[in-house]
């Protein structure tokens, strides 16, 4: 069965080079959220074995959508996709569960080898 | 919390009370019911225990704990048997064993073998017996005989660091690939992978301090686990940015070399506030300048440097005193030496210390310690015949510090030491009648020059001395020797303060300006040239009753000679006891000046000991007269 993830960003255009990533490398997306409210919803209805997760989104931040994921699923496996320069909200995250993060700019290898790991 | 940063005031303390243990225990011997000393060395040893332990320094703790135990219970008795004394010594000499590899981050050595030896408890009991006052009637139980307990009361342990005494715990260095973005929280993830390989004792940075965002570069951790390395290293690899991973088996073991330890220094925050105070008045002091300069205003700028002036020596003066240490902190092991010798030859020798205080530069101190121990040896060893006193004394001599060894033992033989040179083939007849007695005193000196009949298991005169003469000379200092048969022996090093700032002479040579150390001048004059004579092939010139040689500087340094005037301007040094005169175009005055040490090749000619910026930012050399005329072509007398 091929990995199952979803996607959390407020940006399409990131969104949709990272569903191009997990495609070509056979996974499976099974949700996209614009924000952190949505990115708990669609956690809870589709149970994504890992999520990538944006940080500053409108509604609700990526921190806050981590912490209340993890408060639902100890077990989730969270990536954080941050730009440079949001060290310390990096920092937090980090603190509260989550298993990696992700640097903006990105390449592919480098996204798949923190899945990768994470998914070992 | 992070100990490694207490690491070196750690090891200088301790190395204090080790000192003091060691003088404690030799006072002791000779006075072995004073209740003061014994409370004294409990105390000592007491510290010792709480920071070893502390440090998670288990077996010098453990080692500690024991001569606290046993040292309580001479404190109960009021007497220390003769017998343990010995075992005292062995108990310290083990310490600064142990402190050695602490320095040098190995395992603490082993114990065991010296607990073993402790003194039986019937020596102990027997002591009891011997005291006047009748020893404590009741609760002698067996908890208060000093033998026992070993191990240290949690109450001692703050904190401990970690249990290096376990086969699995050891040191891993996670290196982070350079340039890596957001390193702290990388680092959070590398502590957080770590902790599931087992106990995470600590590290460096800890989660705290990445919390905060600490710069992260390299992550040292202390692991106690059940898992192979492979299987950790294998692990790690895979987190993102991770670069190397190293494993140390003892935590001590680091790459920092021993030479640093010794390399801090303690300093009164009182002086250093008066640092950086006077700093801050320099401080304003540039804008009283500036603001004078501005307006052209000449009286203005006049005062403003001189008060510079004074505020620049002020801050000189108080550096200075920040790398001076007192004398004793090389002495202190003196009298523990003494004591083994005059124990292992059978001679009742007395060792007297004055002028403990005097301060000296750390770096003259550091280079003086082993030369300071040769000449006491050597002073016990052939000095002093059966019975006699060594005296180790220090004093100021205006820019000079005048360190002596001197015993009241047989002396030496001037006339002796010539005959031997001329067996040894060093000399020839006529060069050893030749040579004055100080001269000749000197000769010890020479490398393989040994005047014992036989060489001793820790010295023999003549051995080392030759490498005491050259660590005086190699820090600008000089070594007198005054002796005579039956009147003792002196040694006596004279070494300056400092020696990152000196005092100099500035001269002309051959038309170039050279700095000379004052330290290595008697005076200077201005000789009419027509009063210089001939003797032979030298130039020779009367100071009162003296003739005395004068020797051309710029010849002496490859330089062509300057035109002769009416007056010879002369350095008069001294060379082996005996004055010299040096010819220099003029002199062009005295001043301090910050000593630059010479790169590659340049430290290799002999005499030239650095160099000093002058005022116009031209670079003036140093030379040191000494070895340019101890390696001058002719010396031979006369």
């Amino acid at each position: 069965m091929p990995l199952r993830v979803m996607v959390v960003d407020d940006a399409l255009f990131m969104r949709n080079i990272l569903k191009e990533i997990f495609v070509r490398a056979g996974y499976e997306v099974v949700a996209e959220a614009e924000n952190g409210e949505r990115a708990r919803e669609l956690y809870r209805e589709t149970k994504p074995d890992l999520v990538t997760m944006d940080i500053v989104m409108p509604k609700k931040s990526g921190i806050e959508a981590l912490q209340e994921i993890m408060a639902d699923d100890p077990n989730a496996c969270v990536v954080m996709v941050s730009a440079l320069g949001q060290d310390s909200l990096v920092l937090e995250a980090v603190e509260s569960g989550a298993r990696d993060f992700i640097v903006k700019p990105f390449k592919e290898e480098k996204v798949l080898e923190i899945v990768k790991r994470i998914m070992q | 919390m992070d100990m490694s940063q207490y690491r070196e005031l750690f090891f200088s303390e301790t190395r204090e009370h080790l000192n003091n243990l060691n003088q404690l225990v030799v006072e002791l011997e000779q006075q072995p019911g004073n209740r003061e000393t014994i409370d004294t060395l409990f105390r000592e040893a007491h510290s010792l225990k709480g920071m070893a332990a502390t440090m998670g320094f288990n077996r010098t703790a453990q080692l500690s704990h024991h001569l606290e135990d046993l040292l309580d219970g001479f404190r109960k008795t009021g007497v220390v048997p003769a017998a343990t004394v010995d075992y005292l010594l062995a108990g310290i000499d083990l310490l600064e064993g142990l402190l050695d590899d602490m320095t040098a981050k190995s395992a603490e050595r082993s114990i065991d073998e010296f607990l073993q030896r402790s003194p039986s408890t019937e020596v102990v009991l027997v002591a009891e017996a011997d005291v006047s006052s009748p020893p404590q009637v009741n609760g002698n139980d067996d908890q208060s005989l000093p033998l026992v307990a070993v191990e240290v009361e949690p109450s001692d342990l703050v904190e401990p660091l970690a249990n290096i005494e376990e086969p699995d715990a050891f040191q891993v260095l996670v290196s982070l690939a350079e340039g890596t973005v957001m390193a702290s929280a990388r680092g959070i993830l590398v502590l957080r992978e770590l902790e599931k390989f087992g106990e995470l004792m600590s590290s460096k940075p800890d989660l705290d301090a990445l919390r905060n965002g600490a710069p992260c570069q390299q992550i040292q951790a202390w692991l106690r686990t059940s898992l192979t390395k492979d299987h950790i290293e294998e692990a790690l690899r895979k987190i993102t940015d991770v670069a190397q991973v190293r494993f140390i088996d003892d935590r001590r073991r680091e790459e920092v070399s021993r030479e640093d330890a010794a390399k801090t220094i303690r300093v009164r925050t009182e002086l250093l506030d008066q640092v950086v105070n006077l700093v801050g008045e320099l401080i304003t002091q540039r804008y009283l300048l500036n603001s004078a300069a501005a307006g052209r205003n000449w009286d203005e700028l006049r005062q403003a440097l001189g008060q510079t002036s004074r505020l620049v020596d002020d801050l000189h003066h108080h550096a200075l005193q920040a790398r001076l240490l007192p004398l004793e902190s090389i002495t202190g092991r003196l009298p523990r030496i003494v004591r083994d010798l005059s124990r292992k030859s059978g001679k009742k020798v007395t060792l007297r210390l004055t002028g403990s205080d005097v301060g000296i530069d750390r770096v003259v101190l550091e280079a003086l310690t082993d030369p300071l121990v040769h000449l006491v040896r050597n002073a016990v060893d052939h000095g002093i015949a059966e019975e006699g006193t060594v005296t180790v004394s220090a004093r100021r001599e205006k820019d000079l510090v005048l360190v002596e060894v001197a015993d009241d033992g047989n002396g030496m033989d001037s006339e002796r030491l010539r005959s031997q040179a001329v067996e040894k083939g060093l000399l020839t007849a006529q060069q050893a009648e030749n040579l004055s007695d100080r001269d000749a005193l000197m000769l010890v000196c020479q490398p393989g020059f040994s005047t014992a009949a036989e060489i001793t298991e820790t010295s023999g005169r003549g051995v080392g001395m030759d490498v005491v003469k050259s660590a005086v000379v190699n820090l600008g200092g000089r070594l007198d020797i005054l002796s005579a048969p039956g009147e003792g022996s002196r040694f006596q090093l004279r070494l300056p303060l400092s020696i990152a700032i000196i005092k100099i002479l500035l001269v002309r040579c051959a038309g170039h300006p050279l700095a000379i150390p004052i330290t290595r001048i008697d005076r200077t004059l201005g000789l009419p040239t027509a009063e210089i004579e001939r003797s032979g092939s030298e130039r020779v010139f009367r100071l009162g009753e003296e003739v005395l040689s004068l020797v051309s500087l710029p010849q002496l340094l490859g330089l062509p000679e300057p035109a002769v005037g009416e007056i010879t301007f002369v350095i008069l040094t001294e060379l082996q006891g005996r004055k010299i005169g040096l010819e220099v175009d003029c002199f062009i005055g005295q001043r301090e000046a910050f000593v630059k040490n010479l790169g590659f090749p340049l430290n290799h000619l002999p005499g030239l000991c650095g160099a000093t910026v002058e005022g116009d930012g031209r670079v003036v050399f140093i030379v040191d007269p000494q070895p340019l005329l101890e390696n001058r072509p002719l010396l031979s007398s006369n």
